[in-house]
């Protein structure tokens, strides 16, 4: 027999003692947040240090570049309220691509989920009558449904045909983004826009600021709220251990008879819902129409976005600040300095990269 | 008419399937050593900026197709030694070195000449006839009047599949994708295979993409490879990993796309959207019913190490 005292494992646990555990868990859990707050800002830096070098091949100074990016992003409180909206879409679909991730799902589908979410918000926004702030919450909620709808077909296929959720949502992607060009091309464009667009919706159903006078809409406040309240799921409610378990092992999943159907199901819905909600507010709170190709890259941003967030809702919300940043900031770097603003997606790709690397080699130390 | 008509629909497909072709077989190589390759849109689009800078500066096609072979190769060796070395997620890496490579050939492109990209005009390959066979009724014209780069990707495509089933080396590289620990026991180094394939993936890759500007748009624009890669992936699945499976899927999905072309103008019920979609639909559809059918290799997404 295998003498567990050596190990550590204490063999009987005592009522103190199971206190003292759920400490020292909560303890293992804080310095896991916490290595995983370092991993990402030194993947970033290393990102911005690397991005540097293509800077400086233009013949432009990185040290420039970077500042006018700042100031693009904060500079004023314009500036300000443009980037945390910005930010709110990535907050929402990153937050439903974390708990994805953490249920061992990979769901890369948020652009056509955020696309087919839109659309539906906007058939909504054009088509009801009634009370405004119905119809906003109608809009909203038919993004969420769209959005789920769209993310559980690729949970269907993975269940019954065993197709993995990456193709099935990447495929997802083109098709949903083509459905919307194919209805602002058909039904639902303005007439002699001369772009595939839906007509303006009207006023009284767009989004309510969160101040007048700046361009900043209450999506930040529900997506704020939102990544709060999957924080307190994830971590703090049965059904967050049961996600947390399954992406785990799989094995022990099934030991604790917790269905691996209905926990991909139920966390693809979930991520396609915060994708297809980003979507709607999208709409309804920063172009007041549906646009051909306006989710374009979010999907993916939405990714890279969890994994600097180490899959945690709450370190999201500073890996979301951070992408919406960079893409405020790009155009004003681009007016100022000239350096051209596909730049921020260097940025981007190499942080992924490295935060990935550094996952791989804690995981590598520590195993 | 309706012969002309869908002749020329099937030797435009031929030809807009190149790109897809080798993209395809890329990934099949990587894949089938145990990495997705799920950047294969990256280097397609890093090969097109090569091919299109390096034939736009010395208007040899051969320089351009040597510089994207180079250019798809430094996404791949970045890939290479994130999963190997750092053991990276294979899916998420090959997704980051997607947007690196769309935002670093849309920087360059630009910044490399002070601020504004060059209208750059490349003269497309011409079709070459194979003599004798393209006087062929019916086929010749269709299958024997090609631009080169086309007879190549096929040509590839049949010795990528002597190479896998008929050579110890592509059974070493399948074994890598199966069982790396076997690999290992035999005396061969899984890592080392592993690496080879990324990188030749790349190479692959970024011809498929010098092909797309050399045969068929003769310039460089930002993303332009606008989702091939992705189109390439589905087509090495819908394929099932072999390569000549690979070659009957591209060409499908490059008819969709020809399809899509040539009845534009023509007055159809259906959307021209609908025809795009074509292709993404048929993979799912094609995946769905495979469904577990579908073995990949059985070790594709796992790191390898040694004790």
């Amino acid at each position: 027999m295998f003498p567990l005292e050596k190990v550590g494992l204490p063999t009987r646990v005592s009522e103190p003692d199971a206190k003292k555990n759920l400490l020292a868990r909560e303890h293992v859990r804080n310095s896991a947040a916490i290595r995983s707050a370092c991993r990402a800002i030194i993947a970033v830096l290393l990102a911005l240090l690397v991005t540097s070098i293509p800077i400086l091949l233009s013949g432009k100074s990185p040290s420039l570049a970077y500042w006018s990016l700042l100031k693009g992003a904060l500079g004023s409180l314009d500036n300000v309220a443009f980037a945390l909206n910005k930010c709110t879409p990535y907050i929402l679909t990153a937050t439903g691509v974390a708990l994805c991730f953490r249920a061992g799902m990979i769901n890369i589908g948020g652009e056509g989920q955020i696309a087919i979410g839109a659309l539906v918000a906007s058939w909504v926004a054009l088509n009801a009558s009634g009370p405004p702030f119905l119809i906003v919450f109608l809009a909203l909620a038919g993004g969420v449904i769209a959005g789920a709808v769209w993310a559980g077909i690729a949970a269907a296929i993975r269940l019954t045909r065993g197709v993995h959720e990456v193709l099935s949502t990447l495929l997802l992607n083109f098709i949903g983004v083509l459905v919307v060009s194919a209805m602002l091309n058909g039904s639902m464009g303005e007439e002699g826009a001369g772009f595939p667009q839906s007509p303006l919706f009207e006023d009284r159903v767009l989004l309510p600021k969160l101040i007048s006078g700046y361009e900043l809409h209450v999506g930040f406040i529900i997506a704020l709220a939102v990544a709060v309240l999957a924080q307190i799921l994830l971590w703090r409610t049965r059904f967050g251990f049961q996600l947390r378990l399954l992406g785990g092992s799989r094995p022990a999943a099934d030991y604790a008879g917790v269905s691996f159907a209905a926990g991909v199901m139920a966390v693809m819905l979930l991520g396609g819902g915060l994708a297809g909600l980003a979507g709607a507010i999208e709409v309804l709170g920063v172009h007041y129409r549906l646009i051909e190709g306006f989710s374009q890259g979010f999907g993916f941003t939405a990714v890279a976005v969890a994994l600097l967030g180490a899959a945690d809702p709450l370190v999201v919300i500073p890996a979301a600040l951070f992408f919406g940043f960079l893409q405020a900031g790009a155009l004003a770097m681009q007016r100022e300095v000239g350096v051209p603003s596909s730049l921020i997606f260097v940025i981007q790709g190499l942080s992924t990269v490295f935060a990935l690397c550094a996952v791989g080699l804690d995981r590598r130390r520590r195993v | 008419m309706e012969t002309i008509f869908i002749g020329g629909l099937l030797a435009s497909a031929i030809r807009i399937a190149t790109p897809l072709i080798l993209g395809a077989l890329g990934g099949l190589i990587s894949e089938r050593a145990g990495i997705f390759a799920v950047g294969i849109e990256g280097m397609m689009l890093a090969g097109a900026f090569g091919a299109s800078i390096a034939t736009f500066a010395t208007d040899s096609v051969v320089a351009g197709l040597a510089v994207a072979i180079l250019a798809g190769m430094l996404p791949a060796a970045l890939v290479a030694v994130a999963v190997t070395r750092f053991r990276s997620d294979q899916m998420v890496t090959g997704l980051a070195i997607n947007v690196l490579a769309f935002g670093l050939t849309g920087f360059l492109i630009r910044g490399l000449f002070d601020g504004r990209p060059p209208a750059i005009r490349i003269a497309l390959l011409r079709p070459l006839s194979v003599p004798f066979l393209s006087d062929l009724p019916a086929v010749g014209p269709i299958l024997f009047q090609q631009p080169i780069l086309t007879y190549g990707a096929v040509a590839f495509a049949l010795l990528l599949h002597v190479f896998l089933c008929r050579t110890s080396m592509g059974l070493a590289l399948r074994a890598t994708g199966e069982s790396p620990e076997a690999v290992f026991a035999a005396g061969n180094d899984p890592v080392a295979i592993r690496q080879v394939a990324v990188l030749v993936c790349g190479a692959i890759a970024g011809l498929g993409g010098a092909v797309l500007v050399l045969q068929d748009v003769g310039t460089f624009t930002d993303g332009m490879t606008g989702g091939r890669g992705f189109l390439a992936l589905s087509a090495l699945i819908v394929g099932r990993w072999n390569p000549l499976g690979t070659l009957a899927s591209c060409l499908i999905f490059g008819a969709a796309s020809a399809l899509e072309v040539r009845i534009q103008g023509v007055d159809l019920p259906v959307n021209s959207y609908v025809i795009q979609m074509m292709p993404y639909a048929i993979a799912l559809i094609v995946l769905a019913g495979l469904g577990r059918g579908t073995r990949m290799p059985q070790a594709i997404g796992r790191a390898y190490h040694t004790g």
